[in-house]
């Protein structure tokens, strides 16, 4: 053997070693991220017992009941949709980890798009997980992408048609669980999820439903609730009443004309009425700097801070930065004071959830303390 | 110097009188008609106002000029939204078009017309602020949230059509000073 043989040697087993860290990290994502439920939880089960065909599926995903035993209500909360928006899907875990019924029942969610937590956005430098400080010490949650994995469902098509309207989105969007509602029991991969959570709607005859999600500050649609033109009057009462709590938020409605989000086809489809909140994290933003863990969870980004001061650019963005545990807060809040202005709308049909954790508290001693 | 200071503050004193005249002076009948302009859900915000301040209102989203010959006052909520035009299936131009017909007929029907910005900032901006002038210029009083009028936009189109505004903090402190401004039917 030659000199350069040696070297060429040296240098396989160099990649070789890069390729084994870079997969042992890839294939990390796969692993299921642990939740301890409240012993107030009634029944696990699976999204797939309402669409078979996704079991064994990276598209299966954990489905946690509270049943109170008293008639009232159903609720169903979704975290997760878009896995990169950590906040929904934390604040799913809080209030599984946490709540209890009085009244009624609750369906949790929390990680809607399971695929998406297995694999992060290409050429975003988003952070694969993050930890966080919990009462029984640190414990590690997954951030993934915004839709599904693109190994759960290749090749993308150049233009994505949305099932049944026809409408026309990009390709990439065929992975989106939010764009792919109500589904089709024979469709994609996507498509069948998003069947899936219709049929968990139906068959469970929910009667308010939450999609919690986020977005980058400079998004028109921030702070908001979303929702279809039968939950608007419950909105309403909702936004005024977090107002006095000096928490801000605009009342959008769904646009009729625009398919395959829950906020639209979930109450076009069945009785339930659904809503959509955003909250504002910079990690998702064009204008943001350095791209890690620690963006993730305190939301402090310093081009924010100058896009803030100036007066032509409009964007979302608090002054401390925006951190996990404001945003998680802010989606507890807002669903309490939801459920509150549901149950007012609706006195013959309530439903009550104790011990959500207050937005201040979340603030103050942080979310972590609100997890096991 | 100290010429500019008292002008300054004669200026002030003088548009603070003329509001506070105005906003005394102009009384607006029940029932009212409540219309978007732009579309933004905040109209529904302010039928549930309207509701908490006990006055005899109906909300229109998309009213034309032929639901105007019901009412007595017509309440117009600016602000832009996009999804609130895609949920009414139509373009900006189309809904200025709408804005300025309802405006104009309430003009000729010699309807007063109340102006309620409560979105702040979201319904401020290059989309919005044309809604915003082409009704706050239309109206004989307004009532402003304090975030949607940082920038003295509102006060500004007050104080040179004098028109009578109350900027209120937060958009549940509006009842009060709607109360006040509606006549007891």
């Amino acid at each position: 053997m030659q000199r350069h043989h040696y070297t060429a040697l040296a240098f396989l087993f160099l990649g070789v070693i890069v390729s084994a860290i870079a997969s042992r990290d890839f294939l990390s994502m796969r692993a299921p991220d642990v939740l301890y439920p409240s012993r107030f939880v009634t029944k696990t089960g699976m999204l797939s017992g309402y669409c078979p065909d996704i079991h064994g599926t990276y598209g299966d995903t954990p489905v946690y009941y509270f049943e109170s035993g008293q008639p009232g209500a159903t609720i169903l909360l979704l975290g997760g949709t878009h896995p990169n928006e950590s906040a929904g899907f934390i604040a799913a875990a809080v209030l599984v980890e946490n709540v209890r019924l009085a009244k009624g029942r609750l369906i949790v969610v929390p990680q809607a798009c399971a695929s998406g937590f297995t694999a992060t956005d290409p050429l975003e430098a988003s952070p694969m997980s993050f930890t966080l400080t919990t009462r029984s010490g640190e414990r590690v949650f997954r951030s993934g992408a915004r839709g599904g994995n693109p190994i759960h469902q290749w090749p993308d098509p150049l233009v994505y048609r949305h099932y049944p309207s026809g409408q026309q989105l990009s390709g990439m969007e065929s992975r989106n669980l939010n764009r792919s509602y109500p589904g089709n029991p024979n469709g994609t991969f996507m498509e069948k999820n998003g069947h899936a959570l219709l049929q968990l709607i139906k068959t469970e005859k929910v009667d308010i439903a939450f999609d919690l999600h986020e977005a980058a500050p400079e998004v028109m649609i921030i702070n908001a609730i979303i929702t279809h033109e039968k939950g608007s009057d419950i909105a309403a009462t909702a936004v005024l009443n977090l107002e006095l709590e000096d928490l801000k938020y605009s009342l959008e409605l769904s646009p009729k004309n625009f398919h395959g989000l829950s906020h639209r086809e979930w109450g076009d489809s069945a009785s339930v009425i659904p809503f959509l909140m955003e909250t504002s994290n910079p990690i998702q933003g064009r204008l943001r700097g350095a791209t890690n863990v620690n963006l993730l969870l305190n939301g402090k980004d310093k081009f924010y801070s100058i896009a803030s001061q100036l007066t032509n650019v409009r964007i979302t963005y608090e002054p401390d930065g925006e951190p996990l545990s404001l945003r998680v807060g802010r989606h507890l809040q807002g669903f309490r004071r939801l459920i509150e202005s549901y149950n007012e709308q609706h006195p013959d049909n309530t439903a009550i959830v104790e011990n959500i954790p207050e937005y201040h508290s979340v603030i103050e001693r942080g979310v972590g303390n609100f997890l096991k | 110097m100290k010429f500019f200071r008292y002008l300054t503050l004669v200026i002030a004193l003088g548009t603070s009188v003329t509001m506070l005249f105005s906003q005394s002076k102009e009384k607006f009948e029940q029932p009212i008609l409540i219309t978007s302009a732009g579309q933004s859900a905040d109209v529904t915000l302010a039928a549930s106002l309207c509701k908490k301040a006990g006055l005899n209102a109906r909300a229109i989203n998309r009213a034309t000029a032929a639901d105007v010959k019901d009412a007595k006052t017509l309440m117009i909520v600016p602000g832009f939204s996009s999804k609130g035009l895609g949920a009414a299936g139509i373009s900006r131009e189309q809904e200025m078009d709408r804005v300025k017909e309802v405006i104009a007929a309430a003009v000729k029907q010699k309807m007063k017309i109340f102006v309620l910005h409560i979105g702040g900032k979201p319904r401020r901006g290059v989309q919005s602020d044309d809604f915003n002038k082409v009704c706050a210029e239309a109206s004989q009083a307004m009532i402003v949230v304090k975030a949607g009028n940082e920038d003295n936009f509102f006060s500004a189109i007050a104080a040179s059509k004098k028109i009578g505004i109350t900027v209120v903090e937060k958009i549940a402190e509006a009842i009060k000073p709607l109360e006040a401004a509606c006549t007891k039917n």
